[in-house]
């Protein structure tokens, strides 16, 4: 009955309605827009830092991340891979060995990283021909090299031209090699550009005398999984005596804060937005009550219980928001969705600006549905919080001064 | 008169018996070098989880020049490690090349061991580099030796604030040597036993070299042969014959 009575009381002024409505529309339809577009830039700069190399997880033998040693290698078992594989949300698995060497060519010398890889399985983690500047990927039997175009550009080398590797192999062996080059490649990350070299995962581990060994274990997980869900689950499969498992927080922490530092400021945006919001629509509350008094006086000198008025208006005003809300879901949803796979794509010195920091110099939008779903709710909640007003006003009405106009 | 007599014959003797400490340590580095020496040796790096042997020959000729082959592992035989004077080079098999060692590489380990490349290119001398006082005498493998005090001198370029050597008193063996930085605290031990005789010297045929800020690294030599005053042809030290070493 009372909601009857709510959802007609909607639809009785129109023009009224709509005006709280459209308040509540706008409020929503900017912070879903907002978020989003935050949101996904966040998850843009994860992917192309995180995703494309370093992976979401790693696992570690212990002391690695402190020692990065050749020394701290460890043997990973096909079936810890499988267990792992096997894990809701991890989408891939990719065995790599990595130790420091100095390399030379002619008169030059310098430090560079040289990491053994399996390149059918890091293909699944990023797409390596378009990377590919020059020359062709590793097939299994290759004992070339590929160099990171940075490396290239230090040594002027092409493909064909040879580099010599001078490192520390396991346990005090000498780790010496010259490795023909076949492909340079670009790692869209200026540190990696000017560090990394590639060969095979069983060539690395000839060169280092670590048969069998790797020092990372690196562990991608699919989009907007929960990363403390799958840490749990890979956790429980693994030995953790003896290993470390790291996430790219921990892996990458610059980033991490990064992340949280710009996201404070958007905090505080959408803070002050959800305050211009709740004025707005306190304030076509605050109108609409006064607007109604007299109508309030009626009601309640004709016999209505306050608290049925009271429940009634709570109704309405729920009614207002839900529409508002929909509304909000409706029109921001393809928007969302439209810049989700058609990302914003920046030019200029923006542009150069953020591919100097390693990142691709796009905005795209995050397509959860989490954050209408928790905007919706703020925007109900304060909704709710302003409906205090109209049942104070009601409590304290004196129907015979209410209608005494 | 005669009292004076024989106080100056008294403190002939005196002087005859006890050897200035600089005569000691001239006589302790002579005995281990000679003019020139071969030896095989086998290197033991031990670490607290893992330790490697590397079989080594090695021809040497007076201070500056020295050349060491790795026998063993396979893995690395055939490497060559050739000191020139104050410079260092390292023959690599595998990429048939020979490396001038840069002074960036210098303070790195030599072959993996615990000494630094340093520490075999600038072996500071330690009869001219240093001022030598005798602190006192104490027993060491049954074999009572003197125990000397080496301070740099000024001028010398020394990367240690002192040494400490105990050499035995009937055979002028280097029983142990402990090192000391510029604060003066002790870094590193070497200690020698298993007192052998090479080419009728008595020699203490193991070295063990202890970093004491590594605990449980050690780096330990044992002679297996040792050979002094040998012939060596003048081309052994030379950067084009490192390949052709055997």
């Amino acid at each position: 009955m009372l909601i009857k009575i709510a959802w007609r009381n909607v639809w009785r002024n129109k023009r009224r309605s709509f005006i709280t409505i459209a308040a509540i529309f706008i409020a929503i339809f900017l912070a879903i827009i907002m978020r989003s577009l935050q949101l996904g830039m966040y998850d843009n700069m994860i992917k192309n830092v995180v995703g494309s190399f370093s992976g979401y997880f790693q696992l570690h033998s212990k002391g690695y991340w402190e020692d990065k040693n050749i020394d701290n290698s460890y043997k990973v078992g096909d079936s810890t891979i499988e267990n792992i594989k096997e894990i809701e949300g991890v989408s891939n698995v990719i065995k790599r060995i990595q130790t420091g060497v100095l390399s030379s060519n002619n008169n030059l010398s310098k430090f560079l990283y040289v990491t053994g890889i399996e390149q059918k399985e890091e293909q699944k983690l990023t797409d390596w021909n378009r990377r590919l500047v020059d020359g062709r990927l590793l097939d299994s039997e290759d004992k070339s090299i590929i160099i990171a175009k940075g490396v290239a550009r230090y040594y002027n080398a092409k493909v064909g031209d040879s580099l010599i590797f001078i490192g520390q192999g396991f346990h005090g062996m000498q780790a010496v090699g010259i490795y023909p080059i076949q492909g340079i490649i670009d790692m869209k990350n200026p540190n990696l550009n000017n560090m990394s070299v590639f060969m095979n995962l069983s060539v690395a581990q000839d060169f280092v005398s670590a048969d069998q060994r790797i020092t990372n274990l690196v562990i991608d997980k699919e989009q907007y999984f929960d990363e403390i869900k799958i840490v749990e689950s890979i956790e429980s499969k693994i030995d953790i005596q003896s290993n470390d498992l790291m996430t790219w927080k921990e892996m990458t922490p610059e980033l991490d804060q990064l992340i949280q530092a710009d996201n404070a400021g958007g905090m505080i945006v959408i803070i002050i937005l959800y305050m211009i919001v709740s004025f707005g629509i306190f304030g076509t509350v605050l109108m609409m009550t006064q607007e109604r008094l007299y109508e309030f006086g009626v009601l309640i000198s004709i016999g209505m219980k306050k608290s049925k008025l009271m429940t009634t208006l709570i109704f309405e005003t729920i009614f207002l928001t839900f529409i508002g809300v929909f509304i909000g879901f409706v029109i921001s949803r393809p928007i969302v969705n439209y810049f989700h796979f058609n990302p914003i794509r920046l030019f200029g010195s923006a542009a150069a600006q953020l591919e100097s920091a390693g990142f691709e110099p796009v905005l795209p939008f995050m397509n959860t549905y989490d954050i209408p779903f928790i905007h919706g709710l703020i925007i109900i909640l304060i909704s709710l919080a302003t409906c205090i007003y109209p049942i104070i006003v009601i409590s304290n009405l004196n129907p015979i001064k209410a209608m005494n106009r | 008169m005669k009292k004076f007599y024989l106080i100056t014959i008294l403190f002939s003797c005196c002087n005859l018996y006890s050897q200035s400490p600089e005569e000691i340590i001239k006589i302790a580095d002579k005995r281990l070098r000679g003019k020139s020496s071969y030896a095989e040796m086998i290197i033991t790096i031990v670490r607290p989880k893992w330790e490697k042997k590397m079989e080594l020959k090695s021809w040497s000729r007076g201070v500056d020049y020295s050349a060491s082959l790795v026998t063993s592992p396979a893995k690395e035989k055939g490497s060559v490690f050739l000191k020139r004077k104050k410079e260092a080079w390292n023959y690599l098999p595998t990429i048939e090349r020979i490396i001038k060692l840069p002074p960036s590489m210098m303070t790195q380990n030599w072959m993996g061991t615990d000494f630094t490349n340093d520490d075999l290119i600038k072996q500071s001398s330690m009869v001219v580099d240093y001022t030598h006082k005798i602190i006192g005498t104490e027993i060491i493998e049954n074999l009572t030796c003197w125990k000397i005090e080496l301070i740099p001198t000024e001028e010398a370029s020394v990367v240690w604030g002192k040494l400490i050597v105990w050499v035995d008193k009937k055979d002028y063996m280097q029983l142990k040597t402990e090192f000391y930085d510029e604060d003066l605290e002790i870094v590193n031990k070497m200690v020698g036993s298993n007192i052998k005789e090479f080419n009728n010297k008595k020699l203490p045929s193991k070295l063990e070299y202890f970093p004491l800020d590594d605990e449980g690294n050690k780096t330990v030599i044992e002679y297996k042969i040792w050979n002094f005053n040998v012939s060596i042809p003048e081309n052994y030290f030379s950067t084009q014959y490192v390949s052709r070493l055997k």
